[in-house]
């Protein structure tokens, strides 16, 4: 049941990409040049994999407001570690290690503490930007060094390396949620934690990891970003958190836990990402995208309502 | 029926009793009657969304959509006054009918539809923001209200009492009345506690809890209605993230977010936490980046501390008390909490004393003999590149003359905050205070009263109305600098082609006077055409995004013209990237976030001025005041390392701006 569920979900949402492609081919064809395709592919890599991340911690029953201002940090970490000379992989395992660290310190209030999830992250997502603006002073890092750009590989051959990487995160995290015990135990968590506890999986402890990763994967997708530009500003992420909730939530992952797939969340943040620029293509003026985006995210939750009406 | 308060409230009024005590040692004229009659004028509309979404949370549901309803009430009020010519009564009821569909939108979802309130609003959050956007194109901002509108915010009952506080109590005892003393209040707790139970037990859930969302858009509109008195202006920012301080009030106040539990009077101390907090470190010039930190922390250890503690209130069946805290561990724990806040302000204060100020003025600080005139500088945003450089020349000119410069503002572009500071500083009675405007109308009634009691006040970066201040330290008008823009793409576009501008904020009130001004400018060069307006919120990520997206979708844009600072690196890289040679960049920035972009050759002119100099001049120029060493009708001032410059109708002239292209641009170092 719940695998046609979210199936259906999935299916609407490809649909509606199907509608807005057809729309732009007829308006906007200039969109589908390969040049704009691959520009809003690596632009968007960054949410995509911080989606990953937060598909598991929604479908754990938990929510994650904090990943935007992890994000600022791991950025500028990245940056401050390269420029004291660590060789690059060293700089970007290091901003992985500090996201994780972060993500662990909200996953143990939560998983451990039984705090409940928003209101952790909603304090560390506040503390943790101020923390940054304080300790910069809003300065930006620059001065990086010169193989930073790109990460030592060329502009050309780099979005190739990211894809390919990206791809493997994406299957390796639809795999896992599926097939490995691991993941089976996040859905279990979020759809019943009683239940799931009495069946003898370690809720708190899949609680503490799921944090733990969307931290790791926002480190990461920091690293993704920064590298590529030759200077690091200090207040990166803005409104991060909810780009990467909405992609994940109109992907069809229930906010209330257990439900919600991967390949959902990355439809999606599709959809999301390439709504925005659609509108510039079609001459819609800047001031509307807002109420647009908000109208778009409101139709798919009521039309995933619609779709479940019937199971209830 | 009698409850004992839950522990929570305790801790909360424990940590509460211990930042007063706090602050009244390190904060000047903290326990003031003045001070807490201003510290409840600035609570009363995050108090009022407050208290409208504590029945919200307790149902276990969530409103983040608040905050957007202000800003979509406080415009629909500002069109209906000043469009429709509408009478002020009629206005605000326009405005309260727009929080009544809003709210009632969000309940009908949630209720009828059974849909997630998180997920419902957070839709809602996006699209009234928008349409308050959508209406106003976002730059529209209404103004000028009559004073006897303003004094609904801004004036005094009885010479004391702010004129809102009496109406935020009036919706507080009426929520009182309806959450903890009605049927309507009890069958909350019981649908929060249990909604399948509430069923069974015959309670209309649907109807009730549409009530508590809908109750909630229509407190989010009296409080945009507020909001506009207080400010005197209505734009569609108005309350941006008004939601998230509004939960963090209510979760401290030991509501809890699973729903069930909580209630109105926590909600209040929560509320006093938050906002004594805030003003505390104002007062004792602690920076404001502080209070985020100091928020988190304490909304963290109280909540733990509370879930540590055994509960005698209602408790949910399903969640066994495992944990039974004796009373000294609950005594260590609090004094932990406290000792630690206590440590992090403690060693700041030490830091920022020992660092501004020399040892004799430590012993004897209160002789007015030995007073260093103290003077406080407030940029637009504390993050910003921009104004970050103007502090080192801020901090030169205060070494220089032997003065104290506090130097804070608000951490995002926030009109009310800066109200807020300003108030501050009149009540810690500073000499000369120094604004970078965000918000013209809004800010001009205190810096009126600051004059009032004795205060200089000088504007500097953005002007206030000019007899709210005594002098506006100009960097170059807003004409010069988007002429000096609009030549430039024209010199380097040879007169003819199209380009696209991106801005900061679609909100950003100097940016859109900028473009004002470049549009009227091109009636100049005829064969220039404006392709498209794009924002870049002040990310240098999303004005790299939109440029590559201009890029595409207008192939015939030849010239990008970024006007917010990180706007332009954004804009450079998207361009070299694209390898689009033929595409000039050109916009507003500092030159060292563009000289990558400037050497190669991707950005051909950042206009400027020196910001160091503007930080220089406001602080010597506000010292000049306290010394009284400006005449009213003074022609120039010599102002120390920059020599003469011209006084002009109240303003002091820094220059002509800057224009920084490959062959100049090494010598700038800010």
């Amino acid at each position: 049941m719940t695998y046609i569920r979210t199936h259906r979900e999935e299916v609407s949402i490809a649909a509606a990409l199907i509608v807005l492609a057809s729309v732009l081919a007829i308006a906007a064809p200039g969109y589908f040049a390969r040049e704009n395709l691959s520009d809003l592919l690596l632009g968007n890599i960054p949410v995509l994999v911080i989606a990953l991340g937060m598909t598991l911690v929604i479908v754990a029953g938990q929510i994650d407001i904090s990943v935007g201002s992890n994000f600022a940090i791991c950025s500028v970490a990245a940056g401050f570690l390269a420029k004291a000379g660590l060789p690059l992989p060293a700089a970007a395992l290091g901003a992985c290690v500090i996201g994780g660290g972060l993500g662990a310190v909200n996953g143990a209030l939560v998983g451990y503490l039984g705090i409940p999830s928003i209101v952790v992250t909603l304090a560390s997502m506040v503390a943790l930007r101020d923390a940054l603006r304080w300790q910069t002073q809003g300065a930006w890092v620059q001065d990086l060094p010169i193989n930073f750009q790109w990460f030592g590989f060329s502009q050309s051959s780099y979005p190739t390396v990211v894809i390919l990487t990206t791809t493997f995160l994406v299957v390796f995290f639809a795999w896992g949620m599926r097939k490995l015990a691991a993941g089976r135990a996040v859905y279990a968590t979020g759809s019943h934690p009683e239940g799931a506890r009495l069946a003898g999986i370690d809720t708190s402890l899949v609680v503490f990891c799921v944090f733990l990763v969307a931290g790791l994967l926002t480190g990461f997708a920091a690293v993704l970003n920064s590298v590529r530009f030759n200077q690091i500003p200090s207040n990166g992420g803005l409104g991060l958190e909810m780009k990467v909730i909405a992609g994940v939530v109109v992907g069809g992952a229930a906010i209330t836990g257990g439900v919600g797939t991967i390949a959902g969340s990355v439809l999606g943040v599709v959809l999301l990402g390439a709504i925005g620029p659609a509108l510039t293509f079609l001459g819609v003026s800047a001031y509307w995208e807002r109420a647009i985006q908000g109208g778009i995210i409101l139709a798919a939750v009521i039309n995933y309502a619609r779709s479940t009406a019937g199971n209830r | 029926m009698r409850k004992r308060a839950a522990p929570g409230v305790w801790i909360l009024l424990a940590a509460l009793l211990g930042q007063m005590a706090l602050f009244s040692t390190i904060a000047q004229n903290f326990l003031s009657t003045s001070n807490f009659v201003e510290v409840l004028r600035f609570s009363v509309e995050l108090g009022l969304l407050a208290v409208a979404l504590t029945p919200v949370i307790i149902t276990g549901g969530i409103d983040l959509s608040v905050g957007s309803m202000m800003g979509l009430a406080a415009v629909v009020f500002g069109a209906a006054w000043r469009d429709w010519n509408l009478p002020f009564p009629v206005a605000a009821c326009m405005a309260l009918l727009s929080g009544i569909a809003g709210g009632g939108l969000n309940a009908f979802l949630i209720s009828k539809l059974q849909l997630p309130p998180l997920i419902v609003t957070l839709g809602s959050f996006w699209m009234f923001r928008g349409i308050a956007e959508g209406i106003t194109h976002a730059a529209v901002n209404y103004t000028d209200f009559p004073k006897s509108f303003l004094a609904l915010g801004q004036g005094y009952l009885a010479n004391v009492i702010p004129a809102q506080v009496p109406v935020f109590f009036l919706i507080f005892a009426a929520y009182v009345v309806l959450l903890h003393r009605s049927t309507v209040g009890r069958t909350w707790y019981a649908i929060g506690s249990n909604p399948a139970g509430a069923r069974y037990a015959g309670i209309p859930v649907a109807r009730r809890l549409g009530l508590a969302y809908l109750l909630s858009g229509l407190t989010s509109s009296i409080a945009a209605i507020i909001y506009v008195a207080h400010l005197g202006q209505a734009r569609s920012d108005a309350g941006t993230g008004y939601e998230l301080d509004a939960i963090t009030a209510v979760v401290l106040g030991g509501t809890s977010i699973f729903g069930g539990r909580g209630n109105l009077w926590g909600t209040l101390l929560g509320l006093f936490a938050l906002s004594i907090l805030q003003n505390g470190l104002h007062l004792a010039a602690l920076p404001s980046e502080l209070s985020g930190v100091l928020t988190g922390i304490l909304l963290v250890s109280v909540i733990s501390l509370e879930k540590w503690l055994p509960r005698r209130g209602i408790h949910r069946l399903d969640q066994p008390e495992e944990v039974q805290v004796k009373n000294s561990q609950v005594a260590v724990l609090c004094a932990a909490v406290l000792v630690s806040a206590l440590i992090v302000a403690g060693t700041n204060v030490w830091l920022v004393r020992s660092v501004g100020r020399s040892p004799e003025e430590k012993t004897a600080p209160a002789v007015a003999t030995a007073h260093r005139p103290v003077i406080a500088v407030m940029p637009k945003a504390k993050g910003d590149p921009y104004f970050v450089s103007a502090r080192a020349g801020a901090e030169d000119a205060a070494r220089e003359l032997g003065v104290d410069l506090i130097w804070d503002g608000p951490t995002n572009l926030e009109a009310a905050k800066q109200n807020e500071l300003v108030e501050n500083w009149i009540t810690r009675r500073v000499d000369a205070i120094a604004v970078a405007v965000e918000n013209k109308a809004g800010i001009s009634t205190v810096l009126r009263k600051a004059r009032d009691r004795g205060i200089h006040v000088l504007t500097w970066d953005a002007d206030a109305e000019p007899d709210a201040r005594e002098f506006f330290a100009n960097q170059a008008t807003s004409e010069a600098i988007a002429n000096t823009l609009t030549d430039e793409a024209a010199r380097l576009l040879g007169g003819k082609g199209d380009f696209a501008i991106i801005t900061g904020a679609l909100t950003a009130a100097n940016q859109n006077e900028w473009i004002a001004f470049i549009k009227r400018r091109l009636d100049k060069y005829p064969n220039l055409k404006l392709a498209t307006i794009r924002p870049s919120d002040d990310d240098r990520d999303k004005a790299f995004a939109e440029t590559q997206t201009i890029l595409k979708a207008y192939p015939s844009v030849k010239l990008i013209m970024a006007i917010s600072a990180p706007a332009v690196p954004g804009s450079g890289e998207a361009v070299r990237q694209a390898r689009r040679k033929d595409v000039n960049v050109i916009g507003l920035s500092l030159p060292s976030i563009c000289k990558p972009y400037v050497h190669d050759g991707t950005v051909q002119t950042v206009v400027l001025w020196s910001t160091h100099d503007l930080g220089y001049l406001t602080v010597y120029g506000s010292a000049m005041l306290v010394e009284n060493k400006i005449p009213t009708v003074a022609k120039s001032i010599q102002a120390g390392r920059l020599g003469k410059l011209e006084v002009r109708d109240g303003e002091i002239i820094l220059g002509p701006p800057l224009i920084i292209n490959k062959a100049n641009i090494d010598q700038f170092d800010f």
